[in-house]
């Protein structure tokens, strides 16, 4: 249901783009907004998504946000002191609510002549290729990969307190509670978050043939935090290859806590609240080629979540998730072409006194798409999603979605 | 602000504007050209190409100097905080430089068959001429410098095209058979981009860096000339080639 405030938004954004509809193409401006002589860049990125309303909750990144029905600004800026010291910000609002900061961080280049760099505060991902891409024209869908997106029921603040509760929540995620620490019911984490940036410090360094990224920061992949609720820190790191000119090969790797003190706290005692043993622990790899006309996306994740269950002698629930997609990009014509993905969420088993099933549903998503570009930054997406879950009220849903993006 | 100045040189035979005038108006019209000429909204390069144009033979030459009363900002990238890292040092376009040309061209101007080849360059992230001025008929290579992937591509209703992504030391062509301005991408550096300015005649030049320029082999007449430089033209400018003579023409953009 849109709110007052929506509509508002809505009709701003379609002022917006139709008042710059211009009568030839490429007269929209696209350059960034840059003043103070060079040192102040903005720029800015909107887009527009609708759906019919998506039943099995299968894009949705909690339980109010679907990223198949969304109005999002978004304003970047960038304020360079000098050669040595930038700083960076996005601000966000998503279906006219608080713009909230996406990202915002120093960027310190210690010597102009080394590409080595040092980010501080609420910095992009190390973690994975996807997260860096969430740009509407940047991704040739409007779905996003299920790893990135998709909610399983486990929290970092709620705990089960048997398997079979746990299992009870499956294809629930978007709104999922449990006994233990907090009761309330609320989204799960996906596998990686692309929805909240990390907060901490940054290390990067790169060459023509490799680039290597560190972080320390709060938080983990599926839920950081800007401040911490665990007295853990993340460490993550990735590094790029790009052998070839088109291929760019890339692993990743993070760990840190990930249940919170007050969690732990209700699950084990006082003594157990400093106990940095569960964690989430998760490995990835991508590839990319391109060449000509087309593109092609390759990415696996891997997320192990270590759970305290109070129920069982061994005191400790591990929970596997594996996210692929594969994904592909064909430009037919210029301005025109065709995109699709194919995406698959898998689960590990866990026993329960009567069976032996899978964590959560595992999550098959199948979505078809293109675009076209009206001009240079004003681009209509279309996609079709069929979506099937192993699990949960809804197991199969077919999806169409509309999406016009705009930036400059 | 225009200032016209006219030299006569030496008086040669020649064939008057009052000849001209309504033989240029009949083709204009039939050819639509004018309504091209007044869409074009150019910046340029390449010395005075009119030089090819010998049918008058007593023509002149119409020279002079565009001054940019506010310079043109420097492209900057699009600000991305998804960036690991400072981004890598690029190349700056050369903004300055502007395309003067004739609104209206003498009978015959569009008669040539001639073609050319002309080359913009992808190098350390920036299209090299910025500008490109071009007669229709003429084919642009697109050769990529960098050891990186572009892909040039371009929605202009002039010429719409998508060379793709190709490597360091590969090339890709079009030719231009329509006269209007490209606005030519990249679409992987969002801060990439040139003009290419396809003319039906040779009678335009481009500023050299202090923004002087001579087109050439003008045929005596008056006609009107247009400076423009990065989206912005000036109004047209009478002024009149005498028989074997230069004219001199200032023009004052933004």
């Amino acid at each position: 249901m849109l709110t007052a405030v929506h509509k508002r938004l809505l009709c701003v954004c379609a002022l917006a783009l139709c008042a710059g509809v211009p009568a030839r193409a490429q007269t929209l401006p696209s350059d960034p907004v840059v003043f103070g002589n060079g040192r102040v860049t903005l720029g800015g990125d909107v887009s527009w998504s609708i759906a019919p309303e998506d039943t099995g909750f299968f894009n949705y990144t909690d339980y109010e946000h679907s990223t198949l029905r969304m109005v999002r600004l978004a304003l970047i800026a960038s304020v360079k002191a000098d050669d040595h010291l930038a700083l960076l910000a996005e601000v966000r609002s998503e279906n006219g609510e608080h713009p909230e900061p996406y990202g915002l961080y120093l960027r310190i280049r210690p010597w102009t002549g080394r590409a080595f760099d040092i980010q501080v505060g609420r910095v992009p991902p190390t973690f994975g290729a996807f997260a860096r891409r969430t740009y509407a024209a940047d991704n040739p869908l409007i779905g996003y990969p299920l790893a990135y997106q998709y909610l399983t029921s486990i929290h970092a603040d709620a705990l089960p307190r048997t398997t079979d509760e746990l299992l009870r929540m499956r294809g629930r995620g978007w709104l999922s509670n449990f006994s233990i620490g907090n009761p309330a019911p609320d989204r799960g984490v996906p596998l990686v978050s692309a929805f909240r940036w990390d907060t901490g410090v940054q290390l990067h360094a790169e060459s023509n043939l490799i680039e290597a990224t560190g972080s320390f920061t709060t938080g983990t992949i599926s839920n950081p935090r800007f401040s911490d609720d665990n007295g853990g820190r993340q460490i993550a790191g990735r590094v790029v290859l790009r052998p070839l000119v088109g291929l760019i090969v890339g692993g990743s790797a993070a760990r840190g806590p990930f249940v919170s003190r007050t969690a732990l706290r209700a699950a084990l005692g006082e003594a157990g609240a400093g106990d940095d043993a569960f964690t989430q622990t998760a490995w990835g790899s991508d590839v990319e080629y391109s060449r000509d006309y087309y593109l092609l996306r390759l990415e696996t994740v891997v997320s192990t979540w270590t759970l305290p269950l109070v129920s069982a002698t061994a005191g400790q629930l591990p929970l596997r998730a594996v996210g692929t997609s594969a994904e592909g990009r064909y430009k037919f014509r210029p301005g025109l072409y065709g995109a699709a993905r194919v995406d698959h969420l898998g689960f590990s088993d866990i026993a329960t006194a009567l069976t032996r099933e899978s964590w959560e549903a595992p999550v098959t998503r199948v979505a078809v798409g293109g675009g076209y570009s009206i001009q240079r930054n004003l681009l209509l997406k279309l996609e079709f999603q069929h979506n099937t879950r192993e699990g949960g009220r809804v197991q199969r849903l077919n999806l169409g979605a509309a999406q016009v993006v705009f930036w400059f | 602000m225009i200032v016209v100045r006219t030299q006569r040189k030496r008086r040669t035979q020649g064939i008057g504007r009052s000849q001209w005038a309504p033989l240029v108006s009949l083709f204009l019209a039939a050819a639509g050209f004018v309504s091209f000429a007044a869409s074009l909204t150019p910046s340029a390069s390449s010395a005075s190409s009119a030089s090819s144009f010998s049918r008058a033979g007593a023509s002149g030459a119409i020279r002079g100097r565009v001054e940019l009363r506010r310079v043109p900002s420097v492209s900057e990238r699009r600000p991305n905080v998804s960036d690991l890292g400072t981004a890598s040092h690029r190349d700056l376009p050369d903004r300055l430089r502007s395309v003067v040309y004739l609104e209206t061209a003498p009978r015959g101007a569009f008669e040539q068959t001639e073609t050319g080849h002309a080359t913009l360059d992808q190098r350390n992230e920036t299209f090299v001429p910025h500008v490109l001025a071009i007669t229709t008929g003429t084919t642009v290579d697109f050769p990529n410098s960098d050891r990186i992937y572009h892909n040039v591509f371009s929605l202009s209703k002039t010429a719409s095209f998508d060379l793709g992504r190709y490597a360091v030391g590969h090339s890709k062509s079009i030719r231009f058979d329509k006269p209007g301005i490209v606005r030519v991408f990249c679409e992987i550096h969002s801060h990439m981009s040139a003009f290419i300015l396809v003319f039906s005649h040779p009678f335009f030049a481009m500023t050299d860096s202090d923004g002087r320029y001579r087109i050439d082999n003008v045929p005596p007449g008056t006609y009107a000339v247009i400076a423009w430089n990065e989206g912005v033209s000036s109004d047209p400018a009478p002024v009149t080639v005498p028989n074997g003579g230069i004219a001199e023409l200032d023009i004052a953009l933004r």
